[in-house]
């Protein structure tokens, strides 16, 4: 094993060690609601829109796929957001870095195992407004600020077995830890005679789901991927004290993949989710992508997605749609990959737009 | 090896460019109530009428500051409100003093001059002819000497009269019987140095030099001045003697012995009244008021604090003049012992009480209130204290909580519990 491979697994690992920092895209169509939902992609998927997510064992988003992973391979990945903010009265842009997924997989005695975190619900935001009120007789302006930085983690295990040649099934364990720390801020003009306020909780969630998924291979170059998911309950504490506990939705998917040749791949898929159902300010979402993948040592990626929010004002439905592109590079013979993405992203909903330009780095390692 | 040569070239920008992407930006301007979070901050503000219990005034007729230990020796002449004369004795001269390196030593044998240094840390700039009359007085004042036992000394003991301002308005502010005057703006006193003739003061040998002096002040109106006291170091009184010693016949030599008072107060009448049962603050000697205070428990958090307001009414208008004007010090107890209790000097909240006036005292206590949620071992015990303590005779008398109309109120502005953990 050369010394840079052993650099790379170490970035890897540790990498593994931060799921606290296991975060996604933020939305602010998410602060009314339980958060912005996270997706459980690759930057491989990612790139190709998500519709390779299904039949990609790095994405963990199915377990059948898991058996399609040659090796033990871990992946770990990079994404930095742009995000501008158009609302009717005034435009602002947001800035954010994180690390949303960790997956090590392989196959171990004829079984493919898998585990790793990616990112369920994201809760970072920090809100301002200005507003004011009589104190004392006089009218007093001040500043508000509330701000929640974290969210919910999907850490998930997960099995994947193979039927025979062209039936692979999976079965998956996803424990959903999370931490926030939120705090509530109202800062006066008058700072001299009202003192600031400033109220501070970490707020941690607890909740799972398990997940069951088939990968049926029709011949070598068409693929069908369907799968479900049950999440129970996310229990919110502030301290030992619950605060709150809200139903999670079910999931189902299907997706498809075509290979007219050994380096030419497309894919589409469809998921629904029943947000609306397990909450009833919530809207159910149906978000569908479609991708391909040209090439096979630096392939070029490319695909589209759109969909639903589950949150939205006054329980309306926000919409978002993007584009991506993205391509790998193989080093260290085959035994590592650098892959690269990049996606504008487009939300709507009543009163805000949101325009987003993501950028992903992927690393994986095969050693 | 061009793909990895490439890769080293850009791995430091790429490092670059990533540290910059780092810097989040996540605070924005929110869009409500569509985009903002569904829990809201409540303030609230109430009044506490209860909040204060077992208060009680102390410091009669002995004060937490008298005025034989006070920083300033107090000096009025205001018909119909009060006259406070300062008082002082030196301590004994040295009659025999050495000529030269040995042992050997002469006889103190007469004395030059004799200058004497007030520091006046305190006057009205609309009393003008302010003079300064010195008066010699019996060796036996002490602290429990009064006003009335000296009304004879103050009558018939002149020593000299100077006119501070007139010696001010002199060019080098020295006039011709070598009385001068410094006038230290940066630290807003005025230094006189009187000159005081040895057949004044002469040296009598039974007292050794000792001296007993007091002052008395006029104007011609607002005769009201703070000279500093011994117990200010650095601003006392002090004699400067420059006597003449006997050189074995052969000549003069001259000497100088300076003299700081053993003793200084001064008496004053009308004498101050009696506590009763109002919360009184300040006056000579000075008074202190013990406050309890009890608060809801639903300000468990010092963050959550926004005002604490003390409020209290005045049960008669502080008497003086506008010069008297005085500060009001309220102070956590390092422990309740009552009249006793320790004050804590870190955790203090002040206001000002202006002379003649009823309108209801209101002191900002946040700083305290906040001490006192965020240390629960804190004994909620306040203690009000005049500012410059027996620096002052205007006092003031709040209602207790023995008066159920006028009692001390409690003023809190505070915020309810964020609703954290809830969407």
């Amino acid at each position: 094993m050369s010394g840079r491979l052993r650099i790379v697994i170490g970035l890897v690992t540790l990498a593994g060690t931060v799921p606290g920092l296991a975060r996604a895209q933020e939305s602010q169509f998410g602060i009314t609601g339980l958060g912005t939902p996270g997706r459980t992609e690759s930057v491989r998927a990612r790139s190709t829109g998500g519709a390779f997510a299904q039949f990609d064992s790095l994405s963990f988003l199915t377990e059948a796929s898991l058996t399609t992973i040659g090796s033990l391979t871990a992946t770990a990945s990079l994404n930095t957001s742009n995000r501008d903010l158009e609302y009717p009265t005034f435009n602002t842009w947001l800035r954010t870095t994180r690390f949303p997924s960790f997956t090590l997989a392989g196959p171990v005695a004829g079984i493919f195992l898998g585990g790793g975190f990616s990112n369920y619900l994201d809760r970072t935001y920090s809100v301002v407004t200005r507003d004011s009120m009589i104190l004392r007789g006089t009218m007093q302006p001040y500043y508000d600020q509330i701000t929640s930085d974290g969210g919910v983690s999907d850490v998930h295990l997960g099995a994947g077995f193979r039927l025979g040649r062209a039936l692979s099934i999976g079965f998956g364990v996803h424990l959903l830890p999370g931490s926030t720390k939120e705090s509530a801020t109202r800062t006066f003009d008058d700072t001299t005679t009202f003192s600031p306020v400033h109220q501070i909780a970490q707020v941690r969630y607890e909740g799972y789901g398990l997940s069951v998924s088939a990968l049926l291979n029709l011949g070598r170059a068409l693929s069908i991927s369907v799968y479900g998911r049950d999440d129970s309950h996310l229990n919110q504490y502030v301290g030992d004290t619950l605060t709150n506990s809200t139903n999670l939705p079910n999931t189902v998917g299907a997706g498809i993949m075509w290979r007219p040749s050994s380096k030419v791949r497309f894919a589409g898929s469809a998921t629904m989710t029943t947000w609306g159902d397990a909450i009833s300010t919530a809207s159910n979402t149906l978000n569908w992508s479609a991708g391909a993948e040209i090439g096979r040592t630096s392939p070029v990626r490319f695909g589209v997605r759109g969909g639903q929010l589950p949150f939205g004002p006054n329980g309306t439905t926000p919409t978002e749609w993007a584009v991506s592109l993205g391509t790998a590079r193989q080093f260290a013979r085959g035994h590592g990959a650098f892959d690269l993405g990049i996606e504008r992203l487009e939300r709507t909903g009543v009163g805000l737009t949101e325009q987003v330009w993501s950028v992903f780095f992927g690393l994986s390692v095969r050693p | 090896m061009k793909w990895r040569d490439g890769m080293r070239r850009a791995l430091p920008w790429l490092a670059a460019l990533g540290f910059a992407a780092c810097t989040d930006k996540i605070a924005a301007p929110g869009e409500c109530p569509a985009y903002c979070p569904t829990g809201m901050i409540t303030v609230v503000d109430t009044v506490l009428p209860m909040a204060v219990y077992g208060d009680s005034a102390f410091g009669r007729p002995v004060g937490y500051v008298n005025p034989f230990n006070s920083l300033t020796l107090l000096a009025d002449a205001l018909p119909g409100l009060r006259d406070s004369r300062p008082i002082f004795r030196t301590t004994q001269l040295l009659l025999r003093l050495p000529l030269s390196a040995d042992t050997t030593t002469s006889q103190v044998n007469g004395v030059d001059s004799i200058r004497l240094r007030l520091t006046i840390l305190r006057r009205d700039s609309a009393a003008h002819n302010l003079t300064i009359s010195l008066y010699k007085l019996p060796l036996s004042i002490d602290s429990n000497t009064t006003f009335g036992q000296l009304v004879g000394p103050f009558t018939d003991s002149l020593i000299r009269r100077v006119n501070v301002d007139s010696v001010i308005a002199l060019p080098g502010r020295r006039n011709a019987a070598g009385d001068s005057v410094l006038v230290d703006t940066t630290n807003q006193r005025i230094i006189l140095l009187m000159a005081v003739d040895s057949a004044h003061l002469p040296i009598d040998t039974p007292d050794s030099g000792a001296v007993a002096l007091g002052i008395r002040v006029a104007a011609d109106t607002l005769a009201s001045i703070a000279i500093g006291s011994s117990e200010n170091v650095g601003t006392g009184p002090l004699i400067s003697w420059y006597l003449r010693v006997d050189s074995l016949g052969i000549a003069t030599a001259h000497r100088l012995q300076t003299r700081s008072p053993a003793f200084d107060g001064f008496v004053y009448d009308p004498p101050s009244p009696a506590l009763d049962s109002d919360l009184t603050v300040g006056g000579v000697p000075s008074a202190r008021s013990v406050l309890r205070v009890v608060f809801p428990q639903i300000i468990s958090d010092s963050s959550r604090l926004i005002r604490a307001t003390l409020e209290l009414v005045p049960a008669v208008a502080p008497m003086g003049i506008t010069a008297d004007s005085f500060g009001i010090a309220a102070h956590a107890a390092v422990t309740d012992f009552g009249a006793k209790s320790p004050i804590d000097l870190t955790h203090v909240d002040t206001t000002g009480v202006q002379i003649g006036t009823t309108d209801t005292v209101k002191v900002e206590v946040t700083r305290l209130m906040r001490y006192w949620i965020g240390d629960s071992l804190a004994p909620h015990t306040m203690v009000l204290r005049q500012t410059g303590e027996g620096g002052n005779f205007a006092e003031i008398r709040f209602y207790s909580s023995r008066d159920p109309a006028h009692r001390p109120l409690l003023r809190l502005t505070y915020s309810n519990p964020f609703p954290f953990g809830k969407p």
